[in-house]
């Protein structure tokens, strides 16, 4: 009687889950379009369109700077500031609700907010700014396809850190203070004290915080998306974008289907990987 | 005190485009022009009056308060079910059940869209809002996983003497358990509630009418409408961000312990 509680999870389970990625496997090794029942078995031919395909590559490409390169600025952005934050100081809740906000609303609304901001016209507000105080020409923030990359990258960092910062100040608030005092008598600097405690201390919350930082990232669509187009060119094109233009607008499944595939693969071998990789490092630290 | 001058100031540059939108919903596009940062030289109500009046945009709201509830209140209802089930008759099948459907919590959504968008088509639910709801559900696994985590916490006696009393497992679930674990549904109804509301990806690929946009769908398409006249978008903008500040001030907490739980378990 109580397994019948399982049922309405088992049912999303196998119709939301096993059946379309099961179907998304089977596609991907046909020509399928959607409009011709008549489907035939073509192999890994679509796997090998993908990896001659430049709009699906760049897609590839950025999708991975991204979840890297947020990855790797949040955490150098988000430690200090939590240290800042861990400290007592006038304003403190402002300080972190602020930071922690642009964490709440839709990043597709955020982009579209940048997108004015990054404007590479000369009316776009930073460049306005940049030239009324400095008198500097109109830079191609979002034309310029390293510039363009690197705006995503900022704007991704920008909504992220005070979020991130807030999980590094739970794990700093769990450290005893007598290690710090110990620390102190012995006569270590604080530039000592947080690199031989903090840091090591801090360790299991930047598994955590780069896991999701790094799997968030390989999911992004809305930010490039509303920032830039995907543009210029494919610069800032990324892996769900290519799913949804050649899925659903071009009806080309078969392909699709091997991209997410592919896409299925990879987060799972990183979700793997960081499993491992957490129980190695509990095993050392803890 | 340097500290304080340091961090606040740090974070009014993070808070910058905030005002940024704020203020522009209250200038004209030419003194918008004129002082991107700077207050309007004289306040104008205009595009406050143009957005207040749109039909499209209360639809919009309508449209995504309904798919927020609906889909959220159903994805806590599935995952709280199975969380029940999972604790109260902890046998073999059960464990591996609960291990497999731990999956679906690590398949990114993007990975079965396409077979759901033509399953969907099928039933007649692309660009139809239930369609939405059914694809939020996905949903409810997330939310099993965290509930069965904090039920795990719970005293069981309550449940069994309910049981001896001759309680049948339906009134034990919605009259005890339900009630019992209402923390843990508030949390996690924060998070879902966050990622509905928010979502981009399922309505831009979903849903095409007008009349069924959400409000993020109906912000991305003021975009096009308003391609130069900025002060006008700023505002639509300021009214979708509305509601989300408000809900950050009253959930803040919520926020903060669901960030907790949620990364400390996954």
């Amino acid at each position: 009687m109580n397994r019948a509680f399982l049922i309405p999870a088992i049912v999303v389970f196998v119709f939301l889950f096993v059946i379309p990625l099961g179907q998304s496997f089977y596609w991907s090794l046909t020509d399928f379009t959607g409009y011709d029942p008549e489907l035939s078995f073509i192999g890994l031919a679509n796997y090998s369109t993908i990896l001659n395909d430049p709009s699906m590559l760049a897609g590839l490409g950025f999708t991975l700077m991204f979840a890297v390169g947020t990855m790797v600025v949040v955490t150098l952005v988000a430690i200090p500031l939590a240290v800042q934050m861990n400290k007592a100081f006038f304003g403190k809740n402002f300080v972190r609700s602020l930071w922690f906000f642009p964490a709440v609303p839709s990043m597709a609304i955020l982009g579209l907010v940048w997108s004015y901001i990054l404007s590479p016209l000369p009316s776009g507000v930073l460049n306005t700014l940049l030239n009324r105080w400095f008198g500097v020409d109109a830079v191609s923030w979002l034309s310029d396809d390293t510039l363009a990359r690197w705006s995503v990258v900022f704007v991704g960092v920008w909504a992220q850190a005070g979020w991130h910062a807030v999980l590094y100040l739970a794990y700093l608030q769990s450290i005893p203070h007598e290690y710090y005092e110990v620390a102190k008598i012995d006569g270590a600097s604080p530039r000592q004290q947080f690199f031989g405690i903090t840091l090591p201390l801090l360790t299991p919350a930047m598994v955590i915080s780069s896991f999701l930082l790094l799997t968030n990232g390989l999911k992004v669509f809305d930010l490039p998306y509303t920032l830039t187009g995907g543009g210029p060119g494919f610069s800032t094109y990324t892996i769900t974008q290519s799913i949804i233009v050649s899925g659903v607008s071009q009806g080309r499944y078969g392909l699709a289907s091997a991209l997410a595939v592919m896409f299925t693969v990879a987060v799972g071998v990183i979700g793997f990987s960081q499993l491992k990789l957490t129980s190695v490092i509990s095993r050392r630290f803890v | 005190m340097l500290l304080s001058i340091g961090m606040i100031a740090a974070a009014i540059l993070i808070g910058v485009p905030l005002y940024y939108i704020l203020v522009n919903s209250f200038k004209t596009q030419a003194d918008m022009v004129t002082s991107p940062l700077g207050l309007p030289q004289e306040w104008f109500f205009g595009n406050w009056q143009d957005t207040l009046t749109d039909a499209g945009m209360y639809r919009s709201f309508a449209n995504t308060i309904y798919v927020t509830v609906l889909g959220v209140a159903l994805q806590l209802v599935v995952g709280a079910m199975a969380a029940y089930a999972m604790i109260i008759s902890s046998s073999r099948t059960t464990k591996i059940l609960g291990a497999v459907l731990l999956l679906g919590f690590i398949v990114p959504g993007q990975s079965t869209m396409i077979p759901l968008y033509r399953t969907l088509v099928g039933f007649n639910l692309v660009d139809d809002l239930n369609g939405l709801v059914v694809m939020y559900l996905g949903g409810s696994i997330f939310c099993y996983f965290l509930i069965q985590g904090y039920m795990r916490t719970l005293p069981f006696e309550v449940i069994e003497a309910a049981r001896i009393d001759g309680a049948s497992a339906n009134q034990i679930f919605w009259r005890i358990v339900l009630p019992l674990i209402k923390p843990i549904l508030v949390t996690v109804g924060v998070f879902q509630t966050m990622w509905v509301w928010n979502d981009f990806l399922l309505p831009t690929v979903f849903i095409s009418s007008p009349q069924k946009k959400t409000v993020v769908l109906e912000v991305y398409n003021a975009v096009s409408e308003f391609t130069t006249d900025w002060p006008a978008f700023m505002t639509v903008t300021v009214v979708a961000l509305i509601p989300m500040v408000v809900f950050f001030i009253f959930t803040q907490r919520h926020i903060v312990s669901g960030l907790l739980s949620g990364s400390v378990k996954g």
